[in-house]
């Protein structure tokens, strides 16, 4: 490791967004000579912000205003986070004053907490800690309806790219020298044609190979705390001629008999992309096959974002694109930035010279325009993967060395656990994600259709979180849990660990014969009066009369529900997809307490609410 | 009651966060004995990407959070809209900002029993309204009748100009590329292996460097953790504060519209939109290969009489095909060769 440097990049990314514009920033610095740190919020050690002079910061919000996963993330050598260390009641208020800093928010504004994950970042850090800013923070808005491009039409990027041009405004005004051999030169922009060398990248192991690296069982070495998991059940849980294919799916420990987890929790899953994609990655870029199947090693250690889930042995390129590299992915800008000097395959044009040209001019406006308009109406309206850009523009011929650096790594996804706490039958509920766009090949969730494909016995790696989402004091009162669809996977291990009086369960789905999942267990529960149960089908008004969505029902029962808010302290847990549905149940909630719960008007309504969700008594998981 | 009124219900983006006001004025509309059969986003009609028929509506209804005296709407539509009404169609929503706007497009300004803006009946329209618009040429010939707007209308969003605009973009573009990055080769070519830099950073000392972090700052690191002793992130915004976002206007950057993808749970139209896209396309697809059980494999794109986009780029795959191309969506291809379809068959 590098030590930390006195200008840093930090980002905090959910869906990877503000990731990648980090990257362009760093890549950009880099190209410039500029020497600094890159990292996630949660990865920067909260003591280099002492040594660090020049802070910037992108930064996304997750789910209700919330800052994203990564900022919190937490490496195990530490004990505190740059966050977590920042938010400690006894710092003064002049903590901060020797860092001049520059913030950049990414957010939607079709979400009521509009951009809070950058606003609180911005109140701490500048406002109560005392950083300098160099220019007013900017918000990018990715319905260019409000935020920093009001009115004008113009979408994220183009703020990004005018926070870019702010930042290195600064910089070269800043420094626009540097010393090369002792020697003071103007500080220029590296040649674009030139690819910036990673720190660590892949060559060959001079260690002879053992017979064959495909025969050899394959293990996942460098992360303690990955675990593996045998797959005992995986079944479809909705109708054959439903259009989504919902699985119930359940592993356990292959090592021990039980596991440490409670309601709320939720399991990472690595997943992995298919052989048959393997293989056709492999004979777009034909001049890897040779080297396929060798034994590879680093150059200079294995990077950081190759930690989490272990990386896999033997190291070999095939397993390297298997289990590590998603170019099943959308591309991202960054993806263009780095590859396009790689077209350079003149034999496979049928044009020739003239149309090799062609393809690097494309390839390079996709990585330096800063309006997105074509990139996004090529790749990501269609959702097409890295592997058909490839496959579109056969110039391309990318060195298998670097590949780790220019190929997006595959992240595990997060899945809620239905089973009861600590079953150490881990029971997973999962969506398989499927649509159409124009490109003729259906388009699949990376791990959704992992996991759909998994057989009995087969081996999965796996970790769970906990997430401390029920509180203690609250065990034992009356709980009403709120789970349309697959939002019903926490719900289920809430009424299987069997600690709350009174359990009011509001399902809703589409059909009552098609996608009402786990009806056989939901109904047998109700029998034995463990849960009450309230169905609504919201296209099946013949099951569901008067009734359409979960929310319909919960103010037909407004004032029971409202009394038992109120009055009998009970928790209030919703779950399910993100979007309008929890913004529906949130609206109907107020009225309910305006109307049944003594509130004489909105405001005090909303304060009570508040107040339930800063105890964790009114409890949202959506994704 | 048998009979209902025909609407269209506009609505302002930020209306989308507070579906509840759709849902009154549904049923405001209801008891008034209108419904609506189409509903839009405004920036849908405003970008070209919906174009309204012909006296099709009997009320057109703008849903907005503005107040009447702060509306910001885009003029050029209100001729789209007044074109769109019956006769004595009412345009509810708008409010006197656009007054001009209004007379200039043939309606009526009425404030009984509720103001609205009535589209004054065609026959009528030229009787009574030619004597004070004769003294201004332009918009007598403007507002006279129904046909003399189109092809404005056309100009603006018709999808025929899509095609041209995305070219002089791109085109612009060139120059502007080679200006900033003028140490560039003048051409992409470049046929050799590229040049790979290891990264040498370096930062010359500023000369603030005394302005460094006070050592004192290095205790906070090492107090023992007592519980309870951080902030409330919840208290780092501050509810009524969050009105007045951060605004900073960004002047640079092209005109282009971005198109928006359908939220997961969308109400606004727009879903259906996409899908009928994504079902145009396809059947284009099917027009230009004809799929049968021997072909699953292997496809001749070549054979005579498949339709061929007028850009010649069609075999170049989609970051080259123009907009209109039969083949788009499907992989790139060569010329007078089968081309291998096993990747993109599951879906036949």
């Amino acid at each position: 490791m590098s030590p930390s440097k006195k200008i840093v990049i930090l980002y905090g990314s959910e869906t990877g967004n503000a990731h990648d514009f980090a990257t362009i920033l760093s890549h950009r610095l880099h190209r410039l000579h500029f020497p600094h740190t890159f990292c996630s919020i949660g990865d920067y050690d909260p003591r280099d912000i002492l040594k660090c002079k020049y802070l910037f910061i992108i930064c996304s919000t997750t789910g209700q205003g919330e800052l994203p996963t990564n900022v919190n993330a937490l490496k195990c050598e530490r004990s505190v986070t740059f966050w977590s260390f920042l938010k400690k009641k006894n710092l003064p208020s002049n903590f901060l004053n020797h860092i001049q800093t520059a913030m950049l928010g990414l957010g939607d504004s079709s979400y009521p907490k509009f951009n809070y994950g950058i606003r609180k970042l911005h109140q701490r850090i500048v406002t109560q800690l005392g950083a300098n800013e160099l220019f007013d923070r900017l918000e990018a808005d990715d319905q260019a309806m409000a935020g920093s491009n009001k009115g004008t039409g113009l979408g994220v990027e183009s703020v990004y790219f005018e926070y870019e041009k702010k930042v290195l405004n600064f910089l070269l005004k800043k420094f626009p020298n540097r010393k090369v051999n002792g020697q003071v030169i103007q500080r220029e922009q590296l040649d674009p044609q030139i690819y910036l060398e990673p720190l660590s990248y892949l060559q060959i192991s001079d260690r002879i190979a053992r017979e064959d690296a495909n025969k050899i069982k394959i293990e996942f070495q460098g992360d303690k705390s990955v675990k593996i998991g045998r797959v005992n059940t995986n079944k479809r849980i909705t109708s054959d001629d439903h259009f989504q294919d919902v699985r119930q799916f359940k592993f356990s420990n292959v090592e021990k008999n039980s596991e440490d987890y409670e309601p709320g929790d939720t399991a990472a899953i690595y997943p992995c992309n298919t052989d048959e994609d393997v293989s056709r990655f492999l004979s777009n870029q034909s001049h890897w096959l040779e080297v396929a199947d060798k034994p590879l090693i680093f150059t200079n250690g294995v990077p950081n974002d190759l930690k989490d889930g272990g990386l896999a042995k033997p190291m070999t390129l095939r397993n390297i694109l298997k289990y590590h590299c998603d170019f099943m992915s959308i591309p991202r800008t960054s993806f263009f930035l780095k590859i396009w000097t790689f077209a350079t395959d003149v034999t496979k044009m049928e044009r020739g010279q003239e149309q090799l040209d062609d393809q690097r001019e494309k390839l390079h406006q996709f990585a330096t325009d800063e309006d997105m308009q074509d990139l996004y109406d090529y790749c990501n309206r269609p959702r097409r993967s890295i592997l058909e850009v490839l496959e579109d523009f056969l110039s391309i011929k990318l060195p298998w060395k670097y590949v780790l650096d220019y190929l997006p790594i595959i992240k595990p996804r997060y899945y809620s656990i239905s089973s009861g706490p600590g079953d150490p039958d881990i029971e997973l509920t999962v969506a398989v994600v499927k649509y159409k766009t124009i490109l003729r090949k259906i388009r699949k969730g990376i791990c959704t259709s992992y996991i759909a494909s998994l057989q009995e016995g087969e081996q999965i790696r796996y970790k769970l979180q906990n997430n401390h989402i029920i509180k203690n004091d609250f065990l034992h009162k009356p709980i009403i849990l709120v789970g349309p669809g697959v939002g019903l996977a926490p719900l289920l291990s809430v009424v299987k660990a069997d600690v709350f009086k009174d359990t009011r369960l509001f399902f809703g789905c589409r059909y009552k014969d098609k996608d009402y999942i786990y009806k056989d267990i939901l109904e047998d529960w109700a029998r034995a009066g463990k849960i009450v149960l309230y169905t609504s089908f919201s296209r099946d008004t013949e099951n569901s009369p008067g009734v359409k969505y979960v929310q319909d029902y919960l103010w037909k029962l407004g004032e029971e529900i409202t009394d038992l808010v109120v009055n009998k302290e009970a928790v209030f847990f919703l779950c399910g997809s993100s979007g309008k549905m929890p913004i529906q149940v949130r609206l109907t909630f107020i009225e309910m307490l305006k109307k049944w719960g003594n509130f004489s008007n909105e405001e005090t309504a909303k304060r009570y609410l508040k107040e339930m969700e800063k105890s964790d008594r009114y409890i949202q998981e959506t994704w | 009651m048998s009979h209902y009124k025909s609407g269209l219900l506009l609505i302002h983006p930020a209306v989308t966060t507070t579906p509840e006001l759709v849902e009154n004025a549904k049923a405001q509309a209801t008891s008034m004995n209108v419904k609506f059969v189409d509903q839009f986003l405004i920036n849908k009609l405003n970008d070209g990407s919906i174009n309204l028929e012909k006296a099709k509506y009997e009320i057109i209804k703008y849903l907005t959070p503005e107040a009447p005296a702060d509306i910001q709407f885009p003029k050029k539509l209100i001729p789209v809209l007044a074109e769109s009404l019956t006769p004595n169609g009412s345009l509810i929503g708008l409010s006197d900002i656009y007054k001009v706007d209004a007379l200039i497009n043939g309606f009526e300004i009425v404030n009984e029993p509720d103001y609205q803006w009535i589209r004054k009946d065609f026959s009528k329209l030229n009787q009574t309204v030619s004597i004070p618009l004769k003294n201004k040429k332009t918009s007598s010939t403007k507002s006279q009748s129904g046909n003399n707007k189109l092809p404005t209308f056309k100009k603006a969003s018709g999808t025929t100009t899509k095609l041209p605009s995305f070219k002089k973009a791109s085109n612009a573009e060139l120059p502007i590329l080679k200006k900033t990055e003028d140490f560039q080769s003048p051409s992409f070519k470049m046929a050799a292996e590229p040049k790979v830099y290891k990264v040498v950073d370096d930062l010359i000392e500023d000369s603030d460097d005394d302005f460094s972090s006070d050592s004192s700052k290095a205790q906070y690191f090492d107090q023992v953790d007592v519980e309870d002793d951080s902030i409330e992130e919840e208290d780092l915004i501050d509810e009524n504060d969050s009105g007045k976002p951060m605004i900073t206007m960004i002047t640079c950057g092209k005109s282009k519209t971005k198109k928006k993808k359908a939220c997961k749970d969308c109400t606004c139209g727009m879903r259906e939109q996409e899908e009928k896209e994504i079902n145009d396309v396809r059947s284009q697809q099917e027009k230009v290969v004809k799929f049968t059980e021997d072909e699953l494999t292997e496809i001749d794109f070549t054979i005579d009489g498949k339709k061929v986009g007028g850009c010649g780029s069609c075999s170049l795959g989609d970051a080259f095909r123009c907009s209109g191309c039969p083949y788009l969506g499907l992989p790139a291809f060569k010329p007078g060769q089968p081309i291998n379809l096993d990747s993109i068959s599951d879906d036949l």
